[in-house]
């Protein structure tokens, strides 16, 4: 018989799907809304952080405040530096630093507090050179800042300093040694997204402002950022190397665009990585209704493939026929989540605009879009091709004997291939678009073990329902109720499975994020009093630090002390190799991107943690010698004995080893990534940074006698910085929970078509349970039974694996403290319960209400 | 045309394996009418289902047409009904979705006949439904379904005719009907037709009689004239 023989064209498999659907997609809603919700998860989140890019790419020279940003330490650039600049570009110089600006004494009462932590920006006439800085009331920067009639400066300021310090434009504003007039409130900075991360209200004054304000001190933590714009055709990377050549000593640090927001950039690396994986999540939980959609229609269609299969249809027609049927609806349902997609931007966007430096413009985002279409065609295929093979193979002989698929179902190879490919598809697409690809790897090997987990604990619980149902019986201890409940969890096709299989693993995602950010919640919450100090108090000049401790003794309620000398340094050689040259672990990027702070100390710090080597003698003389941090030797391949070079203003500095230290960041104490041994360090100019402890009472009156007496001295509360952080998390937590929150809303939609595909069964059981005497309450609470048990089995399986995933993610990755918090593992198990229970029983409550005898004569009819 | 060879079929069942055939051996002329027998279980449509090769036995031969059905895979019996099988069942087995006229040209769509319509209509006039050719399934009475299933056994022009109690869900006025219009059409296409029925007086109808009974032939009796 030639293959030729007869039509099983793909014109005919579409013409006969195509008949097949006349019936509607009513069967299909859920896998409809499944798709949807999960392609349009991964699509809107792609769409919204590829407009972002864009926006942070084309405004990338505005964001960088020129072509080319030379940061220089310690000082300002020498005049040949500047001239070799200026003869090449347009110049413009930001000197940037953190500073005290309070409010003049003479400027009558005030309810709230009298001095503030500022990001001070002292700028030259010509900044900024891209983009332009918006004031209001409107005028120009320059107009701002400059000298009037009687020589006072002017400072243009964020609103937030006014309310801060009860200030209006037109009232006077001491900064330093400077009084200076607020001229304008500032709406719009355009290089606000390259700097470091910000502590205070921007404050904005002149170049010359700068210097009667006494804080440019040697030593201080000062960044003269020279901003360079090219004249067109300019050939960036050849300036670049020419400027590295003519000034091959110099300690600065030069970005050109491709690195103007590093910061933001690796902000939305992180965020698109995280709510992409859990719009996956929502995808692949919605899988799971996609899958009892598809077995559904196809167990509906079971006489029909018998039939096709009599007529002469083959195998793979049915499958051609039936797999177009599912194709159609799977593209119908990635189609209505991609516009969601396209869309959700739109809506998302105005509310992003405050956090971020540029207006994420809206735009098609094809690679997004073509990710989420590709994630869901892959899911769909996943979660399809199993019933469809299964379907591919109902015999034809199903017509004539009531009882086929008893038999174990064996997928042919192509089938397992398919399904290898699809899980494989999903796997390296996460993993390739992931900044991170250890992250993703980890993702999805904590989704197979999910998947694995809840798949197991679906039929574990059936059989133990199976099996408690029987003993209840053989005990002599019936209970109808609970035994009609446990049996309807038992049953074959029961939809207990499904919802603890999808539900439970939208419950894991929802207790894993609550639980890591409740741990970091508290540890923000519960470390304030007991183990920070109050203050520190940075750029304290050497001749002031008897004067500076005395004035903080003078305060009650103050004291504890700890004060190390402050320099700046940037690694510069490993092993004397330049940094450029070696491959930089993730452990220890951080550290050489830019400068770090450095100290010496002769005797071990309080609560060092040495790693490996010993600590030099108190007075130690030899060769020099440094700790670092164990993290930045490993990221750099170093051991005790290597060497490391450090750039000190411009003089390359160069130290062994000796040993590594374990640094807990999170006790908030005075720290340094690298302490000298004493001997080298000594003769650089360098401040001193303290940290005091106070009490809360004595805060206030800490900060006001400091800056009083030391103007040039900055006071950085411990309590504002971690309520901004805990601020920021508290959002970032929000927006997390939301679009976990959506993971479980694909479970949910799995439950309502579990619950839905067995309606008719369920009916039609109850029907025969009235006949033979169960009253509607009976039935109702075995439903309530059903379903509770269902609720609960799958959150508290859910509580431990998401404990377990949050745990593993706090200590191994993030590498925090943990605390089990049952508050989030407590509401799981409540809300599961009774979502379950109202979800269940609203898709079986018309079920009680059914008259017998009419079901009766439906049955009677076929 | 069909030649069952000691044919023995050996099934799983919960209670253990049950036997359903138990040594069949037949042989059918071309364009013969047989009628086979028995009560229920006795293992009848068993025997059609392994004439459609939609069973295969677990012993014995058969061939059908001169084409021995034990060699073929699945998918080579698919096409093999598709060419030269029409089956007819107790429970008509429409396509719900499909009206009467895309019923009965599914089998000539998937051989390939370009003129799949004009010959379905014409099998539908042919048992007097030229009138429903755009009903669905659910829009027509039993009788109306199975003589839609009739014209769709027929149309592609097999040569073997299978029809498991095709009265069986009728009301005796519309089976006979039903049977009219079988055997007239089986004359016309001088098709072979193997009817399965435990109906005496249906079975008179057909030359040829063979009654099984658990899995056997307990009887093979052809009429001298009818």
């Amino acid at each position: 018989m030639s293959e030729s023989t007869g039509s099983e064209s793909f014109a005919t498999a579409w013409r006969f799907a195509r008949r097949d659907l006349r019936g509607g997609f009513r069967g299909f809603a859920i896998m409809l809304a499944c798709l949807a919700l999960g392609v349009a998860a991964i699509a809107g989140i792609g769409s919204l952080t590829g407009m972002v890019r864009d926006g942070l790419a084309r405004d990338a020279r505005i964001l960088l405040g020129g072509d080319l940003d030379i940061r220089v330490t310690g000082g300002p650039a020498t005049d040949a530096q500047v001239k070799w600049m200026r003869e090449r570009a347009r110049v413009s110089l930001a000197v940037s630093m953190r500073a005290m600006a309070s409010r003049p004494a003479d400027a009558g009462p005030h309810q709230g507090r009298s001095r503030s932590l500022i990001e001070l920006k002292a700028v030259d006439g010509a900044y900024p050179l891209l983009g332009s800085v918006i004031l209001t009331p409107r005028m120009t920067l320059d107009a701002a800042l400059k000298a009037d009639a009687s020589g006072i400066f002017g400072a243009a300021v964020e609103r937030g300093l006014l309310a801060r310090l009860g200030l209006k434009v037109g009232d006077a504003i001491a900064i330093g040694l400077a009084r200076l007039t607020i001229r304008a409130e500032v709406e719009n900075e355009p290089d606000k997204a390259s700097g470091a991360f910000k502590l205070g209200p921007r404050v904005f004054i002149s170049e010359a402002a700068l210097a009667r304000t006494g804080l440019v001190q040697p030593g201080s933590l000062i960044r003269w950022h020279y901003r360079l714009a090219y004249p067109p055709a300019t050939d960036g990377a050849a300036l670049e190397e020419a400027l590295d050549a003519a000034f091959p000593e110099a300690s600065w640090r030069v970005r050109n665009i491709a690195e103007a927001t590093p910061r933001i950039q690796r902000y939305v690396d992180r965020a698109a990585l995280f709510f992409t994986l859990v719009g996956l999540t929502t995808l692949l939980v919605g899988g799971v209704g996609v899958a009892g959609a598809v077995r559904g229609h196809l167990e509906a269609k079971r006489d029909t493939i018998a039939t096709l299969k009599c007529l002469g249809a083959r195998a793979r027609f049915i499958f051609m026929v039936f797999g177009l049927e599912i194709a159609l609806m799977a593209a119908t349902g990635m189609v209505v989540g991609l516009g969601i997609g396209i869309v959700l931007p739109l809506a998302l966007a105005p509310l992003l605009a405050q956090y971020l430096p540029v207006t994420a413009e809206f735009a098609l985002q094809p690679l997004a879009l073509a990710a989420a279409a590709v994630y869901g065609i892959a899911v769909a295929a996943l979660f399809t091709l199993w019933p469809l093979a299964q379907a591919r193979d109902v015999p034809a002989a199903a017509l004539f004997r009531g009882l086929v698929g008893s038999a174990r179902f064996r997928p042919r190879a192509g089938t397992l291939l398919a399904l290898a490919t699809a899980g494989l598809t999903i796997a390296a697409l996460a993993v390739a678009s992931a900044f991170r690809p250890s992250f993703a790897l980890w993702f999805i090997a904590g989704a197979i073990v999910a998947f694995g987990v809840f798949t197991m604990a679906g039929n574990t619980f059936a059989r133990l329902a199976a099996r408690v149902a029987r003993g209840l019986g053989a005990a002599g201890r019936p209970s109808p109720r609970l035994q009609l409940a446990l049996a309807n969890i038992a049953r074959p096709g029961a939809p207990a499975r499904a919802i603890v299989l999808a539900l439970g693993i939208g419950l894991t995602v929802f207790v894993a994020l609550a639980e890591i950010e409740g741990n970091f919640q508290r540890q923000l919450d519960s470390r304030i009093p007991e183990a920070a100090p109050a203050y520190f108090f940075v750029d304290i000049q050497p001749d002031q630090v008897a004067a500076f401790e005395k004035t903080v003794r003078g305060v009650p309620g103050a004291g504890d002390i700890n004060r190390m000398p402050s320099l700046r340094g940037r690694i510069a050689r490993a092993n004397g190799t330049p940094i450029e040259q070696v491959t930089v672990g993730p452990s220890a990027r951080w550290a050489v991107e830019s400068d770090r702070g450095v100290t010496y100390a002769a005797a071990m710090p309080a609560n060092t943690d040495i790693v490996a080597g010993e600590w030099w003698p108190a007075d130690y003389k030899g060769p020099p010698l440094v700790s670092i941090d164990t993290r930045i030797a490993e990221g750099l391949g170093l051991g005790i004995g290597d060497s490391i070079t450090i750039n000190v203003l411009g003089r390359e500095l160069t130290a062994k080893i000796a040993n590594t230290r374990q640094i807990d960041w999170s006790q908030l104490g005075l720290n340094f990534t690298m302490i000298f041994a004493p001997g080298l360090l000594e003769g650089a100019p360098q401040t001193f940074i303290a940290t005091v402890m106070a009490t809360r009472q004595a805060e206030e009156k800490l900060a006001q006698a400091v800056t009083d007496s030391f103007g040039n001295v900055t006071a950085i509360r411990v309590r504002e910085a971690l309520e901004a952080a805990a601020d920021a998390l508290g959002k970032i937590g929000i927006a997390a929970r939301l679009t976990a929150a959506l993971a479980l809303v694909s479970g949910i939609l799995v439950l309502a078509g579990a619950v839905a595909a067995g309606r008719r069964e369920r009916t039609r059981d109850a029907v025969i349970l009235k006949i033979t005497g169960a009253r509607r309450r009976d039935l109702a609470l075995a439903y309530v039974i059903e379903y509770g048990l269902i609720g609960l089995g799958a959150a508290v399986i859910a509580a431990i694996l998401g404990t377990a995933a949050a745990f593993f993610v706090l200590t191994q990755v993030m590498e925090a403290d943990w605390a089990f918090l049952p508050g989030p593992a407590i509401a799981t198990l409540i809300g599961a319960a009774g979502a379950v229970i109202g979800f269940g029983f609203a898709g079986t409550w018309r079920a009680l209400a059914q008259a017998p005898a009419q079901v009766l004569r439906e049955a009677a009819r076929g | 045309m069909i030649h069952l060879e000691d044919v023995r079929l050996k099934l799983q069942s919960r209670a253990g394996p049950v036997e359903i055939l138990r040594g069949i051996s037949i042989d059918v002329k071309d364009g013969e009418a047989v009628a086979v027998l028995g009560p229920s279980g006795s293992g009848k449509s068993t025997l059609l289902m392994v004439m459609a090769g939609l069973e295969r036995p677990s012993e014995g031969r058969i061939a059908v047409r001169g084409t021995d059905l034990g060699a073929l895979d699945e998918d080579a019996l698919a096409l093999f009904r598709r060419q030269h099988v029409g089956i007819v069942f107790q429970s008509f087995h429409l396509v719900a979705s499909m009206t009467a006229i895309e019923n009965v040209a599914v089998p000539l769509e998937l051989a390939g006949h370009a003129d799949a319509y004009p010959r379905a209509r014409a099998a539908l006039e042919s048992v007097g439904l030229g009138h429903r050719l755009d009903h669905y399934p659910v829009e027509m009475s039993g009788g109306e379904q199975q003589r839609v299933a009739i014209a769709r056994a027929f149309a592609p022009g097999p040569g073997l005719i299978l029809a498991d109690e095709p009265t069986g869900n009728l009301d005796s006025a519309t089976g006979e009907q039903v049977i009219e219009i079988l055997f007239r059409l089986h004359e016309k296409s001088g098709a072979t037709l193997v009817l399965i029925t435990h109906d005496e007086r249906l079975a008179a109808r057909c030359p040829r009689t063979i009654h099984i009974e658990d899995g056997r032939i307990a009887a093979d009796r052809a009429r001298a004239a009818q």
